[in-house]
């Protein structure tokens, strides 16, 4: 099965940040956007994954 | 505050008649292709799924659930993040086979109508919720704005005009998988109203609402059940079986697989909204909390749903108010339109078209088109009726709860289609229906029940969920591996399955051409329906009207099918297709159509990485070897069908591959089909100088064939025949050109013994004549002995001209300069042609300086000439005259050798001086004069120049110039 290796990086990232980011998301109190920081954090991984796969659409 | 139902009423009149404009001014084309087809026009009608799940009952959510509420955004983004394993591969299906719905796809793969079927039902009574739900939504929140009004006839009301607006603009084009570009541009316009909707709104709770992002921190550390909900999320709970409920949901949501397959703008669009849609999801998310705690802070008395219209209530704004009713309604429609417009199309094709099918004598598109409008309308309707059934007591969130875990139970089969391919239609029918049973029986009951209690569903629905998953999967193992595959079901996995390529069976079909494709498929379609579908294979293909090759065939039909698929739904096509386009008998054991495979290897080939890329590289380089042969490369199929032809064969029989591959060796132009096709029925395996004529010319070649042998495995044999051809017809003409020089140079020395034995002779005939005439004193015998003695002369001198030639040219390095006077040259060549019969009707003029002279041999130069001579004569016509002339120009000696004869054409003057290029009868010259006067007269240091024609105005004669530095003693002697 072919699977790029830019989405196994992304795979990859998307764990390890949801694992680094739990605990600190729980604990936020009145901070409350913090999950949408982790948010846009992972779009911008996704950003760099998906740069160069448009050849395959047509 | 409350509004007037008549303001309501407006502004959603009013809002709706702008979506009416966007599609409409769409669809005339007022808008440019580059704004219709930009990939955030794509990702803006993705954010359909945005619904009233997204709008409203996400504030519920927040308030139960934390942070929970955000399962459903992250399990839609992970599924587009990760496109590549799942949404892309189903795109390329969707797209070569034109599936465009879910239930298309599974009867695609599983080769069952009756998965279609099924799968059709179950969306129906899965989807019918949610909408419900939607209709519901706008129905209260209008309530919630206008007690007055009577919440029937705002849901009636709506659904008037969602239900015109869908079969206005969801059925103006022609039926099957063609895009909707007014309806996609109206569901992005849509999309873009609630997003900003909701950000205001947002924004009004924290600066309406509290005053400012502060003041509302501040009212939240004041409020420990709120922290404690956000803090104590439990992640690994209900949030990841929610987060797998909308992973699966961008799959198997009637409305998410239409806009995502279907409406798929190409270009990169999948990957843009790979981003994209995870932005806008986590954008419509944002507001969720300041929007909960503004209705928690001001006491607002609605249900938490609803927060988002009733928070602008209760900080006196009812701008903030209108545009989040504003906000709800374009979440509610968008849904409705797409899930409408999907489920018809799905309804047509699995459960109208197998029971009733139009007829050929009927407009078949006008048909289709009726009864999906009927449909559409029944759907919204029946979603209408639906919404009373549950009452108030059930929340929103639980109406929508149900419906999702409803369509979680496609995600084994889904998964399946590209990832395992012992998956078969028993097993998935197996899985759907003990999937099915446990939701409805523990689900879906109790919401329509009035007795039941729904408050224990309300908390099991996670347990519900993934049990009927988890039994559903492994139903469909189980029953997959027990029942087994077809080997109809193998192949179409082998279609579908992502490491496999399609191996379509390159069998011979009845229908033969364009012609007799639309012939058999008038029967079912009618011939206008059957000419306007083959016509628009034709041209999705590229193929002319006329081609006849077997393997364009077999790809129009696959075309074909999927056209038809996209049409009247994938078992309806294969039915028509297998029916009425079917396989010649004679060729059912057809081998894998190698051409296919290779062109999807090609097309595959920048996915390829590691031990596969370096196989792909190894085949690249072997084919590259058979392609660039410097013999003619002729591969066949046990059926005679040609399945490579090389270059080398491409330029010696001047007919390209394009032409030939995939045709049958019996399409080939003659000579070679009867060439090749005699060779093959020879019980020989090499043919040596065969020849045949070509044009004008004869060609020889030999011919080498060796069977392909059938391998063991029976998926990968091609047994054929290979057939090796090799050009001899310069080999030939050089070995007639040897041997004719064999003969010639045994004829000179034949000649050269002949006159070396009548020499002896001569001499004592001179001698004898010369004692006559000194010794006898009678002038009449000395007058008859001068004329002996000089007849003799001329003998001898005619006899070592004849040695002399036949002696030329047998050593190159014995070859000695001296100086060559060309009058000299030019009477001793004149002697030796005269010899020859051929030359006894030329007249020959001579026009020589008699200083001319050159250094060089002269026996060689005397070769020249007489070739020039002889060609000059071979060009003209009896009695004609040739001139040889000589003249000192400068310093260089000119000699030119003019007739008037036929010239010579233009198109072979470049190559007259070509070894073996003649244009004279086979026999009659070898090829090899001109090239060798040409080679004399460079080592001579002279060049030689061809003026032809020689009289412009008839077009005729040819004057041979050579050119040669004059003789120089001085250097001659150095």
């Amino acid at each position: 099965m072919y699977i790029p290796r830019s989405m196994l990086m992304l795979l990859v990232i998307i764990y390890l940040l949801f694992l680094l980011s739990v605990d600190w998301i729980n604990a936020a109190g009145e901070l409350w956007y913090r999950p949408f920081i982790v948010g846009f954090i992972v779009v911008l991984v996704a950003v760099w994954a998906h740069r160069n796969h448009e050849s395959d659409e047509s | 505050m409350n509004f007037d139902l008549t303001t309501l009423v407006a502004l959603g009149s009013a809002y709706l008649s702008i979506l009416f404009g966007i599609a409409y001014i769409t669809e005339r084309g007022w808008i440019p292709q580059r704004v219709i087809r930009h990939p955030v026009v794509y990702v803006l009608s993705l954010g359909v799924f945005a619904s009233v799940w997204a709008y409203y009952t996400a504030v519920g959510n927040a308030q139960r659930e934390g942070y929970g509420y955000l399962a459903n955004s992250i399990g839609i983004s992970l599924a587009f993040m990760l496109s590549p394993l799942l949404l892309r591969p189903l795109l390329e299906l969707t797209k070569t086979y034109q599936l465009s719905s879910l239930a298309d796809l599974l009867a695609f793969r599983y080769r069952s109508p009756w998965v279609g079927t099924a799968t059709t039902l179950v969306i129906l009574i899965g989807v019918t919720p949610l909408i419900a739900l939607q209709i519901r939504a706008v129905a209260d929140t209008a309530d919630i704005l206008s007690p007055a009004a009577s919440h029937g006839s705002v849901a009636v009301g709506f659904c008037v005009l969602i239900t015109l607006f869908a079969i206005l603009f969801g059925t103006s084009r022609r039926p099957g998988r063609t895009q909707h570009d007014g309806l996609v541009m109206a569901i992005a316009f849509e999309s873009l109203i609630k997003l900003i909707a909701f950000l205001v709104v947002g924004g009004f709770a924290i600066y309406g609402g509290f005053g400012g992002m502060a003041e509302m921190q501040a009212w939240l550390l004041t409020q420990p059940d709120l922290l404690g909900t956000l803090e104590n999320t439990n992640y690994f709970s209900s949030f990841h079986v929610m987060a797998l409920l909308f992973f699966s949901a961008a799959v198997a949501m009637p409305h998410m697989f239409y806009v995502t397959f279907n409406e798929n703008s190409g270009r990169g669009a999948l990957s843009f909204a790979s981003w994209g849609l995870p932005l806008y999801f986590l954008l419509i998310s944002l507001p969720v909390l300041p929007i909960l705690w503004a209705g928690l802070h001001a006491g607002s008395a609605v249900p938490v749903e609803y927060f988002p219209v009733a928070i602008g209530a209760a900080f006196d704004s009812p701008a903030i108010s209108l545009l989040a009713y504003l906000g709800g309604l374009s979440a509610a429609s968008g849904l409705i339109i797409v899930i409408t417009l999907a489920l018809s199309n799905m309804c047509l094709n699995h459960l109208i078209l197998p029971i009733q099918q139009p007829a050929a004598s009927k407009d078949i598109y006008r048909w289709l088109m009726q009864r999906r409008r009927v449909l559409i309308a029944a759907l919204i309707w029946g979603g209408f009726a639906f919404h009373y059934l549950p009452g108030d007591r059930i929340s929103i969130q639980v109406i929508g709860t149900v419906a999702f875990v409803a369509c979680l139970q496609f995600l084994p089969g889904v998964v399946a289609i590209l990832y395992w391919p012992l998956g078969n239609k028993r097993g998935f029918l197996s899985g759907l229906t003990a999937g099915v049973a446990i939701w409805f029986v523990l689900l879906m009951l109790p919401l329509l029940s009035e007795a039941s209690s729904f408050s224990a569903i309300a908390i099991n629905w996670r347990e519900i969920a993934a049990l009927s998953l988890i039994i559903n999967t492994l139903s469909f193992i189980g029953g997959s591996l027990y029942f087994g595959s077809s080997d109809e079901e193998r192949s179409s996995a082998d279609l579908c399955t992502l490491d496999t390529i399609k191996r379509r069976k390159r069998s011979g079909l009845v229908a033969k051409s364009a012609a007799d494709f639309i012939k058999s498929l008038s029967k079912p379609l009618g011939e206008r329906t059957a000419s306007r579908e083959v016509g628009q294979a034709l041209k999705d293909l590229g193929f002319k009207r006329d081609d006849r090759r077997p393997y364009a065939m077999r790809l129009l039909r696959g075309r074909l099918e999927a056209n038809l698929s996209g049409l009247l739904g994938p078992s309806i096509a294969r039915e028509i297709i297998d029916s009425y386009l079917p396989y010649s008998i004679v060729s059912q054991h057809g081998s894998s159509d190698v051409n296919v495979i290779e062109n999807r290897i090609e097309a595959y080939r920048s996915n390829l990485s590691g031990m596969a890329a370096d196989l792909d590289n190894l085949r690249r380089y072997h084919r590259q070897i058979l392609l660039d042969l410097p013999l003619g490369v002729c591969s066949l199929s046990s059926d005679r069908e040609i399945i490579m032809w090389n270059r080398a064969l491409e330029e010696f029989t001047e007919i390209s591959a394009a032409d030939v591959v995939g045709s049958q060796l019996s399409d080939l132009p003659e000579p070679w089909q009867a060439l090749l096709e005699a060779f093959i029925g020879e019980d020989i395996d090499h043919s040596y100088k065969q020849s045949f004529e070509l044009g004008a010319q004869k060609r020889t070649v030999n011919l080498h064939k060796a069977l392909i042998e059938e391998s063991g495995d029976t998926e990968t044999s091609h047994e054929g025949l290979i057939i090796l051809m090799e050009d001899m017809t310069e080999t030939e003409i050089l070995e007639a050109g040897l041997t004719h020089s064999e003969r010639l140079a045994s004829i000179g020395r034949l000649a050269a013994g002949v006159a070396h034995e009548i020499g002896n002779p001569i001499t004592g005939i001179a001698c004898l004549a010369q004692i006559i005439r000194d010794e006898y004193k009678d002038d009449e015998l000395n007058g008859l002995a001068q004329q002996i003695i000089e007849q003799t002369d001329r003998t001898s001198k005619i006899l070592q001209s004849l040695v002399n030639f036949a002696h030329a040219g047998t050593n190159k390095l014995m070859h000695e300069n001296e100086e060559v006077l060309i009058h000299e040259c030019i009477a001793q060549a004149q002697t030796l042609v005269s010899l020859d019969k051929k030359n006894k009707e030329l007249s020959l003029e001579v026009d020589c300086d008699p200083t001319a002279a050159i250094w060089g041999d002269s026996q060689r130069l005397l070769q020249v000439l007489i070739n020039l001579i002889n060609n000059a004569r071979d060009a003209s016509q009896p009695g004609s005259t040739i001139i040889l002339a000589a003249q000192i120009m400068g310093s260089q000696v000119h000699i030119t050798v003019t007739d008037f004869g036929i010239g010579i054409p233009n198109a072979i003057k470049s190559r007259i001086f070509d070894p073996f290029f003649t244009t004279k009868e086979a026999g009659e010259g070898t090829g090899l004069g001109l090239s060798l006067v040409f080679s004399i007269v460079e080592d001579l240091n002279g060049n030689i120049d061809i003026i032809s024609p020689v009289d412009r105005v008839r077009g005729s004669g040819t004057q041979v110039l050579l050119r040669f530095p004059c003789y120089d003693a001085s250097a001659a002697n150095a």
